[in-house]
């Protein structure tokens, strides 16, 4: 099994699908985060993360989140999150987050959401 | 019918890569428990999350140090102890400290800090440490079994 994997294509004009494959812990997290980062400092401030091949999270993944949302949205993008896996889901509604971010099962609604970010 | 008494421990290198080889171990340990299904991926995420802090605020990033998970479980409860030889890390301050934490403003402030405390005190329902001189750091975590139609 793939322990720790992210793939970068583009999703439309301007925005960017980041897929994840494997755990987002304290061991990958910062690989997820340089990956963010790197994008942001390219000027790809639309991102679309696809975590449907996410089987596990902890409080480190979805730190990386937390912080890269606002940091996108301190630079006129978004971040909408497409299919998390039910794990990942139960992470994101114990901390509160499913209400913080935007979610889309598909890369067209997806593009859609990156579309209308400020 | 499951055996209820469950006795076992693991002993990793103090190093992050660890974590889903506790992980592992906490999951076949938690179905040879009387522990709820629906309890198994909080569980192991509380004790992932007590891991990885100590691993990261007890060593530093140092990685010549142990963790041992310790794991006792019966008929009403599993219990989780999590001994380190690193710096005494003052997770009893921060247990206390973060109990009220206002997640929502944390979270819309763009902060990361705190999450795993409070996962640990959200899913688990006792979370203790002890620290002694010279001595090993012990932080216990205790989830409680109702029995079944209780």
């Amino acid at each position: 099994m793939r322990e720790f994997e992210i793939n970068l294509e583009p999703l439309s004009a301007n925005a960017t699908l980041v897929r994840v494959v494997g755990w987002l812990d304290a061991h990958t997290f910062e690989f997820m985060e340089q990956t963010i980062n790197n994008l942001y400092g390219k000027g790809m401030v639309r991102l679309a993360i696809d975590l449907s091949e996410v089987e596990y999270i902890s409080s480190a993944g979805a730190g990386v989140f937390i912080g890269s949302l606002s940091g996108a949205h301190e630079r006129g993008g978004n971040i909408v999150l497409m299919n998390p896996t039910e794990p990942v889901k139960e992470v994101f509604d114990m901390l509160g987050l499913s209400q913080v971010f935007t979610f889309a099962d598909s890369k067209k609604a997806a593009a859609a959401a990156l579309a209308s970010a400020k | 019918m499951a055996p209820l008494h469950v006795s076992d421990r693991i002993e990793v290198e103090a190093k992050t890569q660890n974590l889903q080889k506790v992980r592992e171990f906490l999951h076949a340990a938690i179905k040879r428990s009387a522990l709820p299904t629906g309890d198994i991926n909080k569980v192991v995420l509380a004790v992932d999350e007590a891991v990885a802090n100590t691993i990261q605020h007890g060593y530093h990033g140092r990685e010549d140090g142990t963790v041992e998970v310790q794991i006792e479980a019966d008929a009403g409860k599993f219990t989780v102890r999590i001994i380190d030889s690193g710096d005494p890390y003052d997770s009893a301050k921060g247990v206390a400290g973060k109990a009220d934490l206002d997640l929502k403003n944390h979270i819309a402030a763009g902060s990361k800090r705190g999450l795993g405390l409070f996962i640990m005190r959200k899913v688990m329902d006792e979370v203790s440490y002890q620290s002694r001189d010279g001595s090993k750091n012990v932080l216990t975590l205790t989830k409680y079994i109702k029995a079944p139609g209780a």
